[in-house]
């Protein structure tokens, strides 16, 4: 299986995922982006901080970077369109 | 030779010479499978170093690790509590040596000598009382939160400050995805506690890390020095 790393940048600095993680297709690695960043998002709320600057930068085993996944990506529509009437 | 694990080691003198004859020296490599979900268990073990992680498991590639056992412990802790198996899955996650017994004649010596019981029984109490602030910690504490107890704990049952350890186990220790604990590290680090580099996680200001960790750490630590003795 090929090996992806999930970086997440933050606009100022990035902070590496220095041991990256075997899944089987840039499909799996987008989904394990999504549903880190709901995970992200849940205890970011918790304490009342924005992430919605920060991204994930999804790196193949290459180095090169194949997707970025907004933070905002992995909430609902409906959520986001609320947030900015 | 001395016993560098904490139970063995506070059995009384001619307690530890019941034991000693039955005992067997083997190294645990990390990854090691000690004991299978609803299989018999065959042996206790008694780790003279390294770390073993108590999974309970979701499904067949699931889990979240409940309980933590290295030279404070033993592993196989149903033999002792008149069980032949258990649900959880239970691992190596660092390296290490340790002593095993057969468990029939583990059962025959618990049978025959009180005083070997009665310690161990006490270990079930403070055992049992780890796992209760582990679900205290999960319901309660943020990663960060979780991520310095879990360090602690680590850094309690070994004698040097670097963990070896990599992203993905304490992903499974914490019930968190990887991108979370890669977080959870950076703000340890941030705040001076640790360092963090590949696959190795040092220890840097334990008072600090323990005075963040919070209500999860502490408890359990100062009843396993209660009911059997010095833990670090």
């Amino acid at each position: 299986m090929p090996r992806f790393f999930l970086h997440i940048d933050d606009g100022t600095q990035r902070i590496e995922d220095e041991e990256g993680s075997e899944l089987p297709d840039l499909e799996a690695a987008r989904e394990e982006a999504l549903g880190s960043a709901r995970q992200l998002w849940a205890a970011a709320i918790l304490r009342q901080q924005d992430i919605g600057s920060r991204r994930f930068l999804i790196v193949s085993g290459d180095g090169s970077i194949v997707e970025l996944i907004e933070m905002d990506d992995a909430l609902p529509r409906s959520l986001l369109d609320r947030l900015k009437i | 030779m001395a016993f560098n694990n904490r139970l063995l080691r506070a059995l009384s003198p001619a307690d530890q010479e019941v034991l000693r004859p039955h005992l067997r020296w083997l190294e645990l490599e990390r990854g090691t499978v000690l004991v299978l979900p609803d299989e018999p268990i065959t042996h206790v073990w008694f780790p003279e170093s390294g770390l073993s992680s108590i999974i309970a498991m979701a499904g067949s590639d699931q889990g979240i690790e409940v309980g933590l056992a290295g030279r404070d412990g033993l592993v196989g802790m149903p033999l002792l509590l008149d069980a032949d198996r258990t649900p959880h899955r239970i691992f190596m996650q660092v390296t290490g040596v340790g002593h095993s017994i057969d468990g029939n004649l583990f059962r025959k010596v618990l049978d025959d000598h009180a005083g070997i019981r009665k310690l161990l029984l006490r270990y079930v109490q403070a055992y049992s009382t780890q796992t209760t602030y582990t679900a205290l910690s999960n319901a309660m504490h943020t990663v960060e939160e979780r991520l310095a107890r879990w360090l602690l704990m680590s850094h309690d049952r070994q004698d040097n400050d670097e963990i070896p350890l990599t992203h993905d186990f304490l992903a499974l220790m914490l019930g968190v995805r990887r991108p979370s604990v890669t977080i959870a590290l950076h703000s340890l680090e941030g705040l001076g506690f640790i360092k963090a580099t590949r696959g190795l996680i040092v220890v840097r200001k334990r008072e600090e890390l323990e005075e963040f960790a919070g209500a999860g750490y502490g408890v359990p630590e100062a009843e396993y020095e209660r009911l059997i003795g010095q833990l670090r």
